[in-house]
């Protein structure tokens, strides 16, 4: 088997320690190659986008969008997302408007989700797709492109996000909503606040938090912090150095605080379980519905890197491929980005905001939608400047990300 | 499955026939097993020595033993013979949980079914429905009964705050191998204490009494009658818990959520459920499995020795 | 006066613990505090939780006033209206159900055909059926997953992937039971039916299934609660929300925020399967009073 251009970068003794994960890597390439070669009728070529490498995903013979002018179809409409994630009387008000059920089913991890979908074994009308992995879902044709005709409320949405990165042209997926990845605290509670240290990220490490502080149980959004702590602001590297620093500093917070994962960062801040939480800004606008009755949204915090260079993303919906209501599928999509229904789900529900055009951020605080002292966890298109996405990694590049985040999290 | 109503002549053939008509009965039943028991392991060891999807990253089993692919279990191997690598760590510790779990759960389990089996007396029929009603409360359900108590505010703190055990209330919850131990131990006990109870108290009452009849004391009736005859139904008690244990992670999941206390059923769980690298999973159960049957194996050995030292 | 009584409690009490140090299994003493103090460690806990789904307020460690909102009077969260906790308690149920009408019946089959079957095949059939009952559930969930999606993939994740593996796992209970009172029957009554002229099927329908009935009875009991009991086959094989299990939505949202609604689930779950139990046990005690047998229900599904 030929070497992977990038496996001349590892030295011996690493390439013997990272033996599988390469292989496994160069193995899957091997069949990547083959399957260009037109080998392998199922998947085609994958291209990596990036911010700066946008990319325009490829159409398919064999993956048509639904015809234009198609009455949507009944039964139940059945969506798979992250749980408290939509707001539930917008299912109901949908189904009511259609004469339709709709079912909602949750994941837990964005892996556990791609798995399922891509593995075909289950059949849902509506998914979530992140931007870190909806090219595979795209490539391997799990996704259906979108027929534009359904969804005249693309044009909602910031001009930016209707012909993103991910998928210029939004032909498979429409923008949902938008998030940084800041870290959340009690001010009640911690002796620090983060914005106070030079290094706000050392907040993880405050010895007076043992015990209550909380990453991210996700591969890719934890390390992410650890590599900005470091001041490594490529957070998709692929780099062994940086994958080995990112792991190591992860280690280090099992000593110093004995660190717990959990993705359920809207409840565990305001529940007191966590006093520090690496957090998604919508789940701190959120927290504020779940706190304690008689604790005001005041002891919630969340710091985001002032300089705007921290991590930053926008959430979609897609169609998968063997979905049984496509039509009704779309008419949802078109739904949620309606403005009304997109800042219902906003501020009653979910704390994500959606990217909608018509919705002003410097209004928020005044409008009550968000405490002021939450004001860091708003998004403004213009973030997107600075902040990064987290990008779709080579198979390589994701099963080092796994096995040192496997490694991590067996306490080693 | 036919009967042939004319077959009581003769002996021999009627047997053979017979044969044949209990194992057509057996038929439906093995061959479930064949296809839900046997053959998904058959996959697993497909998948371990497998590739993955080029583009998904989803598992490729390689249904053809001939063009096995090593790599994923070599990956594996290496973690568990390296010292101080991830999965040798991790299997070390879940080592020492169980083994620690499995003492702790015997210590209970042992005095409990003797004195019901012994001297249970007219409590007997209550004690012993006592011992069954876990069987009927779901796993899941007995710590969030644990959780419950364990919290900041539970009743665990204020029991222990106001018995002046502790000072303040403690986080029970925040990743101490303790807590993930004790949960295992209140989880798995039951299960313990059934075999043992149904063994002692079957032990033949006549032979007690005529240890007792020769001199010997309670305890030395105890030491040199019941606990030597009990050695194969400790083995298997043992057995029963100690090697499902061996897969858990929820327990750690639900009480701890620190890396510190995570399992090889954890790090099974990252790379089944995690969907990019499935054969590494794989070849995790695929280890783990070898090494359960080592035990079942020496447990067999010791077992068919000891009836035939007893036949003997 | 009262000094001297308490001199002679204490040397009486120093008297038997000198015994006691001598001779500590003379007369169990510690034993039934042991056993009581693990009752009391086992049940409590659980009795407690109970108590928390009828709390009026929001708490799970803080009695607050009695109530069913957490089962049914609440408009959003409570059992009854939440969705999801519905949909859980449902499918445990219809899992357990088809779980004992499949596992029962071929179970029972099985290891008729097993004790009665002298052949090659049998002792492997045997072990591989016992291999069942040791084989870490997160191994066969794996196994199950993996062969579902990537080999039988007709069949869909969800209810028939879980109805599957609960069958798969619950199959060696029916056959540990059922086979322990076919060995303790003997093939005499089938024999002598066959001397009588019966056919096989005659003679195991007449003579052996009466009396095999209890055992048939208790071991559908077992599978039902073992069912009810499973959380990782029913997790790995879920094809989601809409197919989560009980135990799976108490591992999902055990650890964030719960109300008591969880409480409330947990304990319809209990409640149904001691109701079943119980309509099981006055079955089986139906006909074992039936035949005559004094063996106590709960020894026989301790044996």
């Amino acid at each position: 088997m030929a070497m992977h251009p990038r496996e001349s970068r590892y030295g011996r003794r690493e390439f013997l320690g990272r033996s599988a994960v390469g292989v496994i890597g160069l193995s899957s390439l091997g069949t990547l190659l083959a399957a260009c070669g037109g080998g392998d009728g199922g998947a085609a070529a994958l291209e990596l986008a990036s911010p700066s490498n946008p990319v325009t995903q490829p159409l398919f013979d064999d993956n048509p969008p639904v015809a234009s002018g198609l009455e949507p179809e009944k039964g139940t409409l059945r969506i798979y997302n992250w749980s408290g994630y939509l707001w539930p009387r917008i299912k109901k008000d949908f189904a009511k408007e259609y004469g339709v059920q709709v079912e909602e089913t949750y994941f837990s991890t964005t892996d556990e989700a791609v798995a399922k979908i891509s593995s075909g074994a289950v059949d849902f009308d509506v998914f979530f797709p992140t931007t870190d992995r909806v090219g595979r879902l795209i490539a391997g044709k799990a996704l259906q492109p979108l027929n534009h005709d359904y969804l005249p409320n693309l044009r909602n949405v910031w001009p930016s996000v209707q012909d993103p990165w991910y998928d210029k042209g939004s032909r498979y997926t429409v923008p949902y909503t938008t998030w940084t990845t800041g870290i959340g605290y009690r001010v009640d509670k911690v002796a620090t606040r983060p914005e106070s240290l030079s290094n706000p990220y050392e907040i993880y490490w405050d010895e007076a938090n043992r015990g209550k502080v909380y990453l991210l149980d996700d591969s890719r959004d934890a390390p992410a912090h650890m590599l900005l702590k470091n001041g490594i602001m490529n957070v998709n590297t692929e780099d062994p150095e940086d994958i080995e620093l990112a792991k190591n500093e992860l280690k280090s917070l099992i000593d110093a605080v004995n660190v717990k994962l959990s993705t359920d960062d809207y409840t565990n801040v305001p529940e007191g379980k966590a006093w520090v939480h690496q957090m998604w800004s919508g789940s701190a606008i959120g927290a504020q519905w779940y706190l304690p009755e008689g604790t005001g949204p005041e002891v919630l915090g969340f710091w985001f890197p002032e300089d705007g260079r921290g991590v930053i993303g926008n959430d979609m919906i897609a169609i998968p491929r063997n979905a049984k209501h496509p039509v009704l599928a779309h008419h949802f999509l078109n739904y949620l980005l309606d403005e009304k229904h997109g800042y219902d789900n906003f501020v009653n529900y979910t704390g994500y905001q959606p990217p909608l055009t018509a919705l002003d951020p410097d209004r928020l605080v005044s409008d009550g939608v968000v405490p002021a002292n939450l004001k860091t966890a708003i998004v403004r298109e213009s973030d997107f400047d600075v902040a990064m996405p987290l990008t779709e990694l080579s198979a390589d590049g994701q099963a080092l990300w796994q096995n040192a985040w496997a490694e991590f999290k067996a306490g080693v | 499955m036919s009967e042939d109503a004319g077959a009581a002549a003769e002996r021999p053939v009627v047997d053979r026939r017979g044969n044949a008509f209990w194992a057509s009965l057996a038929l439906p039943g093995v061959a479930w097993l064949c296809l839900f028991f046997l053959l998904p392991f058959y996959v697993i060891l497909c998948v371990a020595f497998g590739s993955v999807h080029p583009v998904f990253l989803t598992p490729q089993p390689a249904w053809n033993p001939l063009s096995w692919d090593t790599r994923a279990f070599e990956f594996v191997l290496e973690g568990l013979f390296t010292p101080g690598a991830a999965f040798q760590v991790v299997f070390l510790r879940t080592l020492a949980y169980v083994a620690i779990a499995t003492s702790l759960s015997l210590l209970i389990a042992y005095p409990v079914a003797y004195y019901v089996a012994r001297h249970g007396g007219r409590y007997k029929g209550l004690l012993l429905a006592g011992l069954v009603a876990p069987f009927f409360i779901s796993y899941l359900m007995r710590m969030l009964a644990w959780i419950n108590l364990l919290q900041d505010d539970g009743w665990v703190n204020d029991v222990l705050v106001w018995a002046g055990v502790l000072d303040g209330p403690r986080n029970w919850l925040d990743g101490r191998a303790s807590s993930v131990i004790l949960g295992m131990v209140y989880g798995y006990v039951p299960f313990m204490i059934l075999p043992l109870y149904a063994f002692l108290d079957r032990i033949d009452g006549r032979l007690l009494e005529a240890a007792r009849d020769l001199g010997a004391s309670r305890f030395q009736t105890f030491r040199l009658v019941t606990l030597p005859l009990s050695g194969p139904a400790i083995l298997a008690a043992v057995a029963i818990i100690a090697l499902p244990m061996f897969g858990d992670y929820y327990t750690p999941d639900l009480l701890s959520q620190s890396p510190n206390t995570s399992l090889i059923g954890n790090q099974i769980s990252l790379y089944i459920r995690g969907g990019q690298q499935v054969p590494v999973g794989a070849a995790l159960v695929v280890c783990l499995m070898a090494f359960l049957a080592v035990l079942m194996a020496y447990y067999l050995v010791v077992t068919v020795r000891a009836q035939r030292r007893l036949g003997g | 006066m009262t000094s001297v009584a308490g001199a002679g409690a204490g040397s009486a009490r120093n008297g038997r613990l000198r015994e006691w140090i001598a001779n500590p299994w003379g007369k169990p003493r510690v034993l039934p505090l042991v056993t009581v103090a693990y009752l009391a460690w086992s049940i409590l806990p659980i009795l407690i939780a109970i108590r928390f789904s009828f709390n009026e307020g929001r708490s799970r460690s803080t009695a607050q006033g009695w109530s069913f909102r957490w089962y049914w009077e609440d408009p959003d969260l409570s059992v009854w209206a939440d969705p999801d906790l519905r949909t859980a308690l449902f499918q445990s149920l219809r899992l357990a159900g088809i779980a004992v009408l499949v596992t029962v019946p071929l179970g029972t089959a099985l290891a008729i055909g097993l004790t009665r079957w002298r052949g090659r095949g049998s002792g492997a059939a045997r072990a591989v059926s016992l291999a069942t009952l040791v084989t870490p559930e997160i191994v066969m969930g794996t196994a199950l997953l993996l062969v579902f999606v990537n080999l039988l993939t007709f069949v869909p994740l969800g209810t028939p992937a879980q109805a599957i593996g609960h069958i798969t796992f619950s199959l060696v209970f029916v056959l540990i039971i059922v086979r322990g009172r076919l060995l303790a029957i003997g093939p005499e009554y089938e024999e002598a039916a066959r001397d009588l002229g019966a056919s096989r099927l005659q003679a195991i329908r007449l003579a052996l299934l009466p009396m095999l009935w209890p055992a048939i009875v208790a071991s559908g009991i077992i599978v039902f609660a073992i069912s009810m009991d499973d959380f990782v086959i029913s997790q790995f094989l879920s094809s989601g929300t809409n197919t989560d299990t009980v135990p799976v939505r108490i591992y999902a949202t055990g650890r964030t925020a719960p109300t008591p609604a969880l409480n409330a689930l947990a304990t319809l779950t209990l409640a149904v399967t001691i109701a079943f139990a119980a309509l099981g046990f006055l079955l089986w005690w139906l006909l074992k009073r039936a035949r005559g047998d004094r063996e106590s229900a709960l020894e026989h599904l301790a044996h």
